[in-house]
């Protein structure tokens, strides 16, 4: 049989962002890919070292927008690393509030256009109605829907007030009847289980030797989530139960997503509930002395790690995040081959890629 | 568990490297560990890829940056921030001035296929025995090593907060039409 290379992309109906796959295939089934990046490169890592390190906060948080509050809220953490800043109880839970609001919809961004690739858009448009509850709860507590400008160093910028508390409860309850319903979709409906079963299978081991994270290594049986491996924030008094499954498919992929939602309603609940009394921030601006850290975080994708070397100066010498998306593209390699041409888009949604984030 | 992590990497660095490293621990407020190494010599990181891939873990990302030697001259460095099992171990490699070459990585720990193409073409650093060194995100256009320049904010963005960008543009444009 022929092989042809069929060219996805850069500008494809089912990626949210530019990226070029160059896909060899044998009539309709494929064995080869290579990936060509770089169409939303800005030079990120080189504006952050010619500004201060109170813009770079503001720089950081317009990296991307779906796992937004994880940029400055890691780079935060490594500024308070290297100058000593203990965050007070309050401002800590707040920031894990912040960040599981975030993965909520993120996730469920994500499950939606997995219905809509497969062409289940009924699917596709009662998730993001859901998510709606998420973005109208962001839009009350923050002042918006993407950015929410909480983090600052020394802690967070916003509060909540008892009001806002019992807000909170009561749109995270309303999430979780709809949430069985979508999830009991996904895991067993007959058209979504035909064409996410079995399909861009990634198997444990390789996902060890690529160094996966994030939900595409929980798909695979690895389990590698921050929040428990190396706990920050308020996540070493909250017990994380991690979702791990063994599928290593699209619908593994997909289960660990919709079930770390349900995980970050209940993580969210509980703040709420033992939400400390106290300050929410640091009460001085700090100097950053010269020095190096990293922090990491679990972002929506997996795991983020910041490195960020100072000089005393106000501008870093060096600032340098990875960021989970950019070590699940090569998996791809493995993911694609034996798969049908109709599961391309299909394959490169189950790891949630986010393009602007791996470029900088 | 951690301990032992720490231990036993130690014990292997020592065994592949001798006295050639410094090597601290740091353990933060919520019990996570951290590691900082330094090794003397550069060309030994293709060992500590070697441990780190036999301990079971993993390399997160690789970072290079321009600073500063005794002497006050600019020099490279290279950051490999590896995971074992949760604990960041940072290893630091010099790069000397004169050659601007490492040994890559990736062939180890496939995990670094990226993150070391990516550092070549941002800071002009040579990666040698690299399985696939081609570009990753830059344009054939663009100077390999952009990271070494320090390029205005201003010339960066080629003037697309002013009437620049547009002049260009129009002149550009002119130009076909002439053609035709």
């Amino acid at each position: 049989m022929s092989t042809y290379t069929i060219p996805v992309g850069p500008l494809h109906v089912a990626l949210e962002e530019p990226m070029y796959f160059r896909v060899q295939v044998e009539g309709e089934t494929v064995v080869g890919l290579d990936i060509t990046a770089g169409f939303v490169h800005r030079g990120m890592e080189s504006l952050a070292l010619q500004r201060n390190i109170y813009q770079n906060i503001t720089l950081t948080e317009r990296l991307c927008s779906l796992c937004s509050n994880n940029h400055p809220f890691t780079y935060c953490m490594a500024l308070e690393k290297i100058a000593g800043i203990k965050v007070p109880e309050r401002g800590e839970y707040l920031r894990v509030i912040a960040d599981e609001v975030k993965r909520i919809a993120s996730n469920l961004f994500n499950a939606g256009i997995l219905a809509h690739i497969i062409g289940f858009d009924s699917l596709f448009m009662h998730v993001m109605e859901i998510r709606e509850i998420v973005q109208d709860t962001k839009e009350t507590i923050y002042g918006n829907r993407m950015d929410l400008a909480a983090n600052t160093i020394g802690g967070v910028k916003y509060n909540l007030s008892n009001e806002k508390i019992k807000y909170m409860m009561k749109q995270m309850d309303s999430l979780k009847k709809p949430l069985e319903e979508i999830v009991d979709i996904y895991m067993n409906n007959k058209l979504v289980r035909a064409r996410t079963e079995g399909v861009g299978i990634l198997p444990k081991e390789e996902a060890i030797r690529y160094g996966v994270v994030g939900p595409v290594a929980r798909g695979s049986g690895v389990n590698n989530d921050v929040r428990v491996k190396s706990p920050y924030a308020a996540y070493d008094k909250i017990k994380v139960n991690v979702n791990v499954e063994t599928g290593c498919d699209v619908r593994a992929r997909a289960i660990v997503r919709l079930r770390e939602i349900q995980e970050a309603i209940n993580i969210i609940q509980l703040c709420l509930k033992e939400l400390p009394d106290g300050p929410t921030c640091i009460d001085h601006l700090p100097e950053i002395p010269a020095g190096e850290a990293i922090a990491k975080s679990e972002a929506p994708r997996g795991e983020l790690i910041y490195y960020l070397r100072t000089n005393g100066s106000d501008l870093p010498e060096r600032l340098k995040w990875r960021v989970p998306t950019y070590m699940n593209w090569e998996a791809l390699n493995v993911m694609m081959p034996g798969n049908k041409v109709s599961d391309i888009p299909l394959i490169i949604s189950s790891i949630d890629p986010c393009i602007s984030c791996t470029e900088r | 568990m951690e301990r032992n992590i720490q231990k036993d990497f130690k014990e292997k660095l020592t065994q592949a490297v001798g006295e050639g490293f410094s090597l601290r621990w740091e353990t933060d407020s919520k019990g996570v560990v951290t590691g900082w190494c330094r090794l003397n010599d550069h060309s030994q990181i293709t060992n500590v890829a070697l441990i780190v891939s036999r301990s079971g873990g993993r390399v997160i990302t690789i970072t290079a940056y321009k600073t500063k030697d005794a002497q006050q001259r600019d020099i490279h460095e290279i950051a490999y921030h590896f995971d074992l099992d949760g604990c960041t171990c940072t290893v630091t490699i010099e790069i000397p001035r004169d050659s601007s070459k490492v040994n890559s990585i990736t062939p180890i720990l496939k995990g670094a296929d990226w993150t070391e193409r990516e550092l070549q073409e941002l800071y002009d650093i040579k990666v040698v025995g690299h399985p696939n060194p081609k570009r990753l995100f830059l344009d054939e256009t663009i100077d390999t090593g952009i990271m070494n320049k320090l390029i205005p904010l201003s010339l960066a963005m080629n003037g697309a907060t002013s009437k620049t960008l547009w002049e260009k543009v129009f002149a550009a444009t002119s130009k076909e039409v002439d053609t035709k």
